[in-house]
């Protein structure tokens, strides 16, 4: 009997409907509740302290002990040569590593692409430094750098080319970084562009052929061109992640030589941790966030006005 | 049994318990850091002599148990979030050179409330000029108590100095005589040294000396000029850093390399350590001296190029004045302890400053005890009484490292270690120095 009713209870649409999806919605809740709350911990609540520490001079353990002193700190900041000079170097990383490191995995996703005998194992053997940890690999191009037993020396030396002191030099440190920064995030790349790739409709490459486009001309007015999303989206999150560079420069350089790798973020972690100086650090860290939401903002504006000249066209 | 009888029992029993309960409730349990090893190091003799201390002083002082905690990795930076979240421990062993921002802080007991407590707490133990570290005027609060400490001093290589020719350096040595000697025992490929027309400083086997861009290497040199690189009130680096007799020494030092040609460049210098580690070659004869401290010795006697009697140590030498810097560890206890553990904290520490426990640095070899008479017996005890002795002589030279005394030396010292790094590669000196003077002044003005 009571199987029954409550059998026709559910079996009532719009209230099993109702049941079922706001059960759903609480498990969907409980599902992200860890996620949501670490995020919450260690994400939301050290930002927002951070924001108000700026504010204070905290060199000493105690909250107590940062006392209130308005803008100090960023007035400080505007004619800190250091931090504009490990700004500067961030640039630089910045505008070698994206672009570069974007051509170089659109070479191995078009590569990649092509239905050739074990790219599965390469696509894999790509994606490889892409879940190896910072640090290991630091250690590995640390050893595989070193002037004079490591192996890219050995090898430039088949060509009559003299040991070169990467990571010692001024000139060749921060390029050495950037190439290792390349190669690990190669894979990452690759996957995402593959995904651009795979989403343009080969009708188009057919159209294209029998309207008489050669290979390159395909590539240059149909693929770039219907890329630009994914590009868009590699641009960006390149952008705020190579502005962030911290892990290669801790192991590899520490900043130097002549702090010619001194980057903001390794600058911040120098003045917050090895010079207690956490209020100064976090006004650098929030003008940090500025310069990074600024060319954020550059790219979204300029992509947004090429799609609306692309759509009045 | 009557109910009487049985409510009776009860009572005593619970008045049994109260009474254990109280007794207990005296017991202390003190958090330290700095005596435990790590875990590689189990089973050495000062593994062993850690864990007699602490059981000796426990059997001494029922009702105190000492919970040991391994130095973590970063301490400094542990610490400052410990003493943030209350969580620090009850007495620590703290490097002297990060000690000035705690004691601004006002984190580190007056130890004079220490001496107080615990009547055979007896200062003259220490040397004057190393317990002064924890001093910031003479007869004012005590900021914890030194544990060891070294002068830095010139360690020579006896074989280095055997192929050129050359009589080892003696005490009071002057920089004139330092150039001097370091240009006979720079050597090159055909044998021709520093001082010779032939010599040829593109293919040099043996060198002279290290130079390097620390400021704890060479913060001395400066002093032993009559000069400092910031005022005595920590305000300014302006007429210091900057003055000619800094100059002086910092042009001084930066010749040894570029005009001397008696220490290899930097890049240099970073290649052949790379290729073999830097004590190997001093062991080998690479190099023919080289500033360090007493904790030095420990990788020299452990290196496989190590024979007895290969090298040994001479005070620093001396210009305008004699001068090094005493780089020096003390146990501190937190100014917040409770009042129900200050009694148990301060008898450890005194007990960890007397001779029974600082007799065991020397089994360590790290460094000076700043027991004096500890300090004097483990001369005779140790691996090389000669070396031995002259680190204790070289001890009336020493002065405070100088993040003992200014809470900014972080950050003051990183713009010197900038400067010079520079400098060394071939940056205009007075260019170089006058920036580090402007941006240290920028940094002092905050």
């Amino acid at each position: 009997m009571t199987s029954v009713t409550a059998a026709r209870v559910f079996s009532a649409p719009g209230l099993w409907r109702r049941f079922w999806s706001r059960s759903n919605e609480r498990i969907g809740y409980l599902f992200i509740l860890p996620s949501l709350i670490h995020i919450i911990t260690f994400m939301f609540i050290p930002l927002i302290f951070s924001f108000f520490l700026s504010f204070r001079d905290w060199t000493r353990p105690a909250f107590t002990d940062a006392p209130y002193i308005g803008l100090k700190n960023y007035e400080f900041l505007m004619g800190d040569r250091r931090f504009w000079q490990a700004m500067g170097n961030s640039v630089y990383y910045t505008a070698l590593s994206v672009p570069l490191g974007m051509a170089f995995s659109l070479v191995i996703a078009l590569v990649m692409n092509q239905k050739l005998r074990g790219v599965y194992f390469f696509r894999t053997l790509f994606f490889m430094p892409v879940v190896s940890s910072w640090v290991a690999v630091s250690i590995i191009w640390l050893t595989l750098l070193d002037p004079s037993v490591g192996i890219v020396n050995y090898v430039l030396g088949w060509f009559g080319i003299s040991p070169i002191n990467w990571l010692g030099d001024p000139r060749s440190a921060m390029p050495s970084i950037v190439l290792i920064a390349i190669w690990k995030s190669a894979g990452f790349n690759m996957v995402i562009w593959l995904a651009g790739l795979q989403a343009i409709p080969h009708e188009l490459y057919e159209a294209a052929a029998i309207d008489g486009a050669n290979r390159w001309q395909s590539f240059r007015f149909l693929t770039l061109p219907l890329l630009a999303p994914t590009s868009f989206f590699l641009a960006v999150t390149g952008v705020i992640g190579a502005l962030q560079v911290f892990t290669p420069v801790y192991v590899l350089t520490r900043g130097g030589p002549l702090d010619s790798t001194n980057t903001a973020v390794y600058h911040i972690y120098r003045r917050a941790f090895q010079e207690f100086d956490f209020g100064y650090a976090s006004a650098q860290s929030w003008v940090l966030f500025a310069v990074i939401l600024v060319a954020t903002l550059i790219q979204l504006y300029y992509v947004r006005r090429r799609s609306r000249e692309e759509i009045q066209y | 049994m009557s109910i009487r009888t049985r409510l009776s029992l009860l009572l005593t029993g619970i008045l049994l318990l109260v009474v254990v309960g109280s007794v207990s409730a005296q017991d202390v349990t003190l958090n330290v850091v700095g005596f435990v090893v790590p875990l590689e190091e189990q089973g050495t003799p000062l593994d062993e002599a850690y864990k007699a201390f602490i059981a000796d002083f426990e059997a001494a002082h029922p009702g105190v148990k000492i919970n040991a905690l391994e130095t973590p990795p970063e301490f400094d930076t542990q610490l400052l979030v410990d003493l943030a979240a209350g969580t620090a421990p009850d007495i620590w062993n703290q490097d002297a050179s990060t000690l000035s921002r705690l004691i601004d802080g006002g984190y580190v007991l007056d130890m004079n409330e220490c001496v107080a407590l615990v009547p055979e707490f007896n200062l003259d133990r220490f040397f004057p000029s190393v317990l002064s570290i924890h001093q910031r005027e003479p007869g004012g609060p005590i900021y914890g108590v030194p544990n060891d400490f070294t002068p830095m001093v010139i360690y020579y290589n006896t074989l280095a100095f055997e192929r050129a020719g050359v009589e080892p350096p003696q005490p009071g040595w002057t920089w004139e005589e330092f150039v001097d000697i370091a240009k006979r025992v720079t050597l090159d490929a055909n044998g021709n040294n520093a001082t010779s027309p032939d010599f040829d400083p593109n293919n040099v086997v043996q060198w002279g000396f290290r130079v390097r861009k620390w400021t704890f290497e060479w913060i001395y040199r400066v002093w032993q000029n009559g000069s400092d690189v910031i005022s005595p009130d920590g305000t300014t680096a302006s007429g210091y850093l900057d003055s000619p007799e800094s100059i002086e020494a910092i042009t001084w030092l930066r010749d040894l390399v570029v005009k001397e040609r008696v220490a290899p460049p930097q890049d240099m210098l970073a290649q052949m350590v790379q290729e073999v580690g830097f004590l190997t070659r001093f062991l080998r004869g690479d190099f023919a001296m080289f500033d360090r401290g007493h904790w030095e010795l420990v990788g020299l006697r452990a290196n496989e190029e190590y024979e007895p009697g290969r090298f040994s140590i001479v005070g620093q030498p001396q210009n305008a004045e004699r001068a090094t810097v005493l780089y020096a560890s003390g146990f501190v206890i937190r100014a917040d302890i409770p009042e129900e553990k200050k009694l148990a904290a301060c008898q450890f520490v005194e007990a960890a400053t007397d001779r029974g426990y600082q007799d065991t640095k020397v089994l360590t070899g790290i460094a000076i005890s700043a027991n004096q008479e500890a300090a004097a017996e483990a001369i005779d005890k140790s691996a090389d009484p000669v070396i031995e002795q002259a680190f204790y002589d070289e001890v009336a030279y020493g002065r405070a490292p100088y993040g003992s005394v200014y809470a900014k030396w972080p950050t003051i010292e990183q713009r010197l270690d900038t400067m010079m790094e520079a400098i060394l590669a071939g940056g205009d000196i007075n260019a170089e120095v006058a920036l580090a003077v402007e941006e240290i002044n920028r940094e002092l003005s905050r």
